[in-house]
């Protein structure tokens, strides 16, 4: 797999949390070529099961979903309003393309602006929020099959900037990537623990995609893998950065035990990481899965990324295959 | 129709070379006289049968855009606006730096935002253009202080409209372009000109005056629609689907009556729909022509275009035909201008 061409692959995928189908499908006959059985759970998580001696259960997830926005009125002259599926900043969405999936098909929209010209001191000053923000639809002679409740994401599509790959739903496109990337990699190597493969549906609303298969399959270990804010400064944190390799997390929701052992596997094999100390919750599937059934020992990897939760997320590529290749040293110990 | 280049080439005021010899190498053949003058406006002649008088008529080539400004040690670029550009339509965008460079305006993530910045505008000089470089030597490998920035937008069309980047005034340019593709020969002389400048202070159109000398001046923009929930009902400006727009007055300059009149005395009589424009912000070359040299009997007519000044405009079709018409028209009523 061309790790570059994969992440803009699943970037250009539309699935919004609860609309994960699209992207499903593309990567599960992927994931079914490198693991023993693939399936999906009741709320739309996927998994894939590599079998190993039986010793321990592993699981490795990412999730799939990404954030998104739903049609909640249809106005008069083919214009709609919308309500936001997890944060998307009103900001970075004015003036953008749009797709929205209707019965019908796909219909292209434009959120609409005010041009300078109309604008008084009340516009200028102050970002309209989701009570005034519009998608006009009016460009597309399909317009009026929209209806609400229709999903609708950035019309984007992935593009290269001097070998980063920028785009949309990096989060977390860029750690599903990474997945597919290790479980082709484990075929080469023996693992005694049973690996399973996840790709979890709801994240960015905090829904029950991660939970509930941590609970079907009673988990010994979860590795998460996520995005995390690359190239930002954050008071009194460390800036990640890009292309420095991926971040292990510290804090309560990371077992230090399994921090400790997988910053030693990725020293002794050369493979560059970072530090993120989280000191509560972690925002991520990690919190979830760490206390399902009798519990699970996690770890929480992270992948930089550029402008989060905009349709110009950027990562590395190289940072994702680093992480791939942690994955799959950690697993195979 | 031109739209479709027209509105993928990349051409800011001050940077119009593109445009310009897109639209050169297109009509030079169809014309009697085509030249370049200082400011880089492009300038075409068609001779008249009677010339009884000149006829000018203008199109901006120019969009708004950003210029680099300066490079940070981390490799990000500084810009700044060229013409006239909210930071609101900015962010989340890709664009292009110098017409091959790709680079994006990012923004914090919301999840690190202070709670008042949720809405709050930011200033240009927040922003950076990121281009995957490591630092400031890198960038300056790959652009360097002065170079022009665009958005990239795809053009789309699907039934009765389009959509894409600098519709003010590709559509205009177009408009005019396929007004030469008609190629009849009229009684009075036709000089069509494509400026530069318009957006930094109609800047182009001034030096069109003295080598024209035009008797009378219209102007063909893509204008400010407004006719979306953004603005009540009762402000909007033109209305997408109801026709070529035509200006009464705006800022500084209220069109001579004459022209005015004769370009809805052509619309009523050929049966052409048109509409006046309801809201007078903003300014043309129309200003620029009447308050240059001897001055300019000059008026507008304009394709309502949605969202202007922004990466992703919109048009009717029906209004961009009618726009064509309506100058064919008043080409062939030669005498109307002298009543």
């Amino acid at each position: 797999m061309n790790t570059k061409e994969l992440l803009m692959q699943l970037s250009n995928l539309d699935g919004p949390s609860g609309f994960e189908t699209l992207v499903l499908d593309v990567i599960e006959p992927i994931l079914a070529k490198v693991c023993d059985r693939t399936w999906r759970n009741r709320v739309g998580t996927l998994v894939g099961e590599k079998k190993g001696s039986g010793k321990k259960k592993v699981g490795i997830f990412a999730h799939v979903d990404e954030i998104g926005l739903v049609v909640a009125r249809v106005e008069e002259g083919n214009f709609l309003r919308l309500e936001t599926v997890g944060g998307v900043d009103p900001k970075v969405l004015l003036a953008q393309r749009v797709k929205v999936y209707t019965k019908k098909g796909t219909i292209s929209g434009i959120v609409g602006t005010l041009p300078p010209h109309l604008q008084k001191e009340e516009h200028r000053s102050r970002f309209p929020d989701y009570d005034k923000i519009f998608v006009d639809v009016s460009c597309d002679s399909s317009a009026d099959a929209v209806r609400v409740g229709d999903v609708c994401v950035f019309d984007v599509k992935a593009m290269e900037i001097n070998g980063k790959v920028c785009g949309k739903a990096l989060d977390n496109r860029a750690g599903c990537a990474s997945l597919l990337l290790a479980a082709e990699s484990l075929q080469k190597l023996k693992h005694e623990s049973d690996v399973y493969f996840i790709f979890s549906s709801q994240e960015e609303i905090n829904g029950p995609g991660a939970s509930s298969i941590a609970y079907e399959l009673e988990l010994d270990e979860a590795i998460v893998v996520d995005v995390t804010h690359a190239n930002v400064k954050q008071g009194a944190f460390p800036t990640i950065k890009l292309g420095e390799g991926p971040a292990l997390a510290v804090g309560p929701a990371i077992d230090p035990e399994f921090y400790k052992r997988s910053v030693e596997i990725a020293q002794r094999n050369g493979v560059k990481t970072q530090i993120e100390p989280i000191p509560a919750r972690s925002g991520t599937d990690t919190d979830q899965v760490q206390i399902t059934r009798i519990g699970v020992r996690t770890l929480l990897v992270s992948i930089p990324l550029m402008y989060m939760h905009t349709p110009v997320e950027v990562v590395d590529p190289k940072d994702v295959e680093e992480t791939s290749r942690l994955l799959a040293l950690i697993v195979a110990e | 129709m031109y739209l479709k280049e027209l509105s993928l080439i990349n051409g800011t005021s001050g940077d119009e070379s593109r445009v310009r010899s897109f639209i050169k190498q297109k009509i030079q053949d169809k014309v009697d006289e085509i030249w370049e003058d200082r400011l880089g406006n492009l300038i075409a002649f068609k001779k008249g049968t009677k010339a009884n008088r000149k006829i000018l008529f203008a199109a901006h080539m120019d969009e708004v855009g950003f210029m680099v400004t300066n490079i940070d040690e981390d490799g990000t670029l500084c810009f700044a606006p060229v013409g006239s550009v909210e930071t609101q339509v900015v962010l989340g965008k890709q664009v292009k730096i110098n017409d091959s460079i790709p680079g994006v305006i990012g923004f914090k993530p919301i999840h690190l935002q202070e709670k008042d910045q949720l809405l709050r505008p930011p200033k240009f000089e927040e922003l950076r253009i990121y281009i995957g470089a490591k630092n400031k030597d890198e960038a300056l490998k790959m652009v360097k202080i002065g170079d022009y920035v665009n958005f990239v937008t795809e053009y789309r069309e699907d039934g009765r409209r389009a959509s894409g980047k600098a519709f003010d005034d590709r559509v205009g340019c177009s408009v005019l372009m396929d007004v030469i593709d008609i190629q009849k020969r009229y009684e009075n002389d036709v000089y069509f000109a494509f400026v530069v400048q318009e957006e930094v202070g109609l800047r182009g159109s001034a030096v069109v005056v003295e080598q024209v000398k035009p008797d009378v001046a219209i102007v063909i923009e893509g204008t400010i629609a407004g006719d979306d929930p953004g603005l009540e009902k009762d402000r909007w400006s033109t209305h997408l689907g109801e026709g070529p727009a035509v200006t009464f007055m705006h800022s500084g300059y209220v069109v001579n009556q004459k022209v005015f009149q004769a370009i809805l005395s052509v619309a009523e009589k050929h049966g052409i729909p048109y509409q006046f424009r309801r809201r007078t912000q903003g300014s043309t070359d129309a200003g620029r022509l009447a308050r240059t040299g001897p001055g300019t009997a000059s008026g507008v007519i304009s394709v309502p275009t949605r969202y202007i000044h922004s990466p992703v405009c919109m048009i009717d079709f029906d209004d961009y035909a009618n726009t064509v018409r309506l100058i064919e028209k008043i080409l062939e009523e030669g005498e109307v201008f002298a009543k």
